[in-house]
């Protein structure tokens, strides 16, 4: 009995040491071509890159800063917020970067009870809306590794950010696709399929996995989208959909429309997204009067931009979804005093079947894009 | 009631997009690109014959794509152009040949 439980322990010990040996040889197999590729890509990608350019690859910090003093059925709340962007460019084909959301939320302490005039309490809310590692792997390919952004509809990847968003209030619709995170932690490999002149096909494919790290929860899901983008009409329509594979396994879906017409100053966005829990619409107009008779260098920097959108209720909603029909149209007037300094304001009046509120907004924005180390410059 | 409703507007959504597509097929003399607060001027001389093609291709870029989500910056520091690019490019899903033209355009 003892010969053969030594006898089994040498087995043992042989396997574990083959095991190890065969894994240390695999990840050596898998390292030197890797090695390869990464070293060709980069250098590829440095000669692909024009020689007279005076572009200069440092690391940088960018983002923004906004404050929002928004009322809502008569309750007002002061929201500021930085959202800082770091990027540190590793050669010409590696990417990292992070964005981090410190929002500050501050209301009257009798909020719930009026007369609102007690003294402004609340606190710092911190978020990690991603923390990625992108690696330009071709010329219409790049896989990004991490912590990103749930590619879903027109909103949560391009317009969420406070400086782009031409209302702040987001659309009813938001939570499907994104909710409960917003992010995903896994692979996502996008790019564009086809980059002709007279259109581009672009798309994004990930995978999720399940986390519960402290500001890095993630659910487990898989998803994709993939739009077309005609150049000469301006003219974008894409699909969106996302399986969530935990939990209850529901199917979230989205249908987006953006053109941006060239005889007019005008940007119409318009999406249509549903889930198991409901589905509803927005549809977005923004104006800029570039031809106004009279004052134009002063009306040309104003926005004008409308929202009509439309939420309904299936199988009982919820699940970040709101739980009754509701309905919403906003008005906003901007004025932009610089690129980067944005004037805003905006009013809307919510329908609901659990009554109606009007919401407020005002506030202004500011972006900036400063480097984090000396460079080349022009 | 509310599935008449529902339908109504989703007829509404549909109808608006078809328009749209019809107003977007009809025939039409294009106009230059529309210069909105932050539009940035291309940089390449007109003298220089070899770089004004890129550039203008690099405008048409930007404009095309950058002003689909915001607002492009009046100017941009040169040492960061090659980081915001590759940032855009992730983000925008452009190619490589699209990245080249924009770094000619706004850092020649």
């Amino acid at each position: 009995m003892t010969n053969v439980s030594v006898s089994w322990r040498k087995w043992k010990r042989k396997l574990q040491l083959i095991d190890l040996c065969s894994l240390l040889g695999m990840i050596r197999l898998l390292m030197l071509p890797l090695c390869v590729l990464v070293g060709a890509t980069v250098g590829k990608a440095q000669d692909d890159l024009p020689a007279d350019t005076t572009a200069g690859y440092v690391p940088v910090i960018s983002g923004a800063f906004a404050y929002v003093q928004n009322t809502s059925g008569g309750v007002q709340s002061l929201v500021p917020q930085i959202v800082p962007v770091l990027l540190v460019p590793m050669g010409h084909s590696l990417l990292l970067e992070s964005r981090v959301e410190f929002t500050g939320f501050f209301q009257r302490e009798n909020q719930s009870s009026g007369p609102f005039s007690g003294p402004f309490v609340g606190k710092v809310y911190k978020t990690v809306d991603y923390a990625q590692i992108d690696w330009v792997a071709a010329s219409q390919a790049t896989l990004v590794a991490g912590r990103f952004i749930l590619p879903f509809g027109l909103y949560s990847e391009r317009l969420a950010p406070v400086w782009i968003r031409n209302l702040q209030d987001m659309p009813l619709t938001y939570s499907i696709g994104t909710a409960p995170y917003g992010a995903a932690d896994g692979f996502m490999l996008r790019g564009v399929a086809a980059s002709l002149p007279s259109a581009s096909i672009q798309y994004s494919a990930f995978m999720s996995a399940h986390d519960s790290t402290n500001q890095l929860q993630a659910n487990r899901a898989v998803g994709g989208d993939t739009s077309i983008f005609v150049p000469s009409k301006r003219v974008e329509a894409g699909l969106s959909y996302q399986r969530t594979l935990e939990g209850y396994q529901i199917n979230n879906e989205a249908a987006y429309l953006s053109w941006q017409p060239q005889r007019a100053s005008i940007d119409l966005k318009a999406e249509y997204d549903r889930n198991h829990y409901g589905d509803g619409y927005w549809i977005e107009a923004a104006h800029y009067p570039q031809q106004f008779p009279v004052a134009p260098d002063f009306f040309r920097h104003m926005q004008l931009v409308g929202r009509m959108e439309q939420f309904f209720v299936r199988n009982g909603g919820g699940h970040g979804d709101a739980s009754v029909n509701e309905k919403r149209p906003e008005v906003g007037l901007n004025f932009l005093i610089r690129d980067d300094w944005r004037l805003e304001s905006s009013y809307g009046k919510l329908f609901s079947q659990r009554g109606n509120s009007n919401t407020w907004n005002f506030g202004f924005t500011y972006r900036f894009v400063w480097p984090l180390w000396p460079g080349r410059k022009s | 009631m509310t599935d008449q409703i529902r339908k109504g507007w989703l007829l509404a959504f549909a109808a608006s997009g078809l328009c749209l597509v019809l107003l977007v097929a009809a025939p039409g003399q294009t106009a230059p690109a529309a210069s909105g607060p932050g539009h940035v001027q291309s940089t390449a001389s007109p003298a220089n014959q070899s770089e004004a093609p890129a550039a203008n291709a690099g405008e048409t870029i930007f404009a095309a794509n950058c002003a689909r989500c915001h607002t492009p910056p009046m100017t941009l520091n040169p040492r960061v152009t090659g980081t915001i690019l590759l940032h855009m490019r992730v983000r925008a899903r452009l190619s490589r040949k699209d990245e080249k033209l924009l770094l000619q355009y706004l850092a020649p």
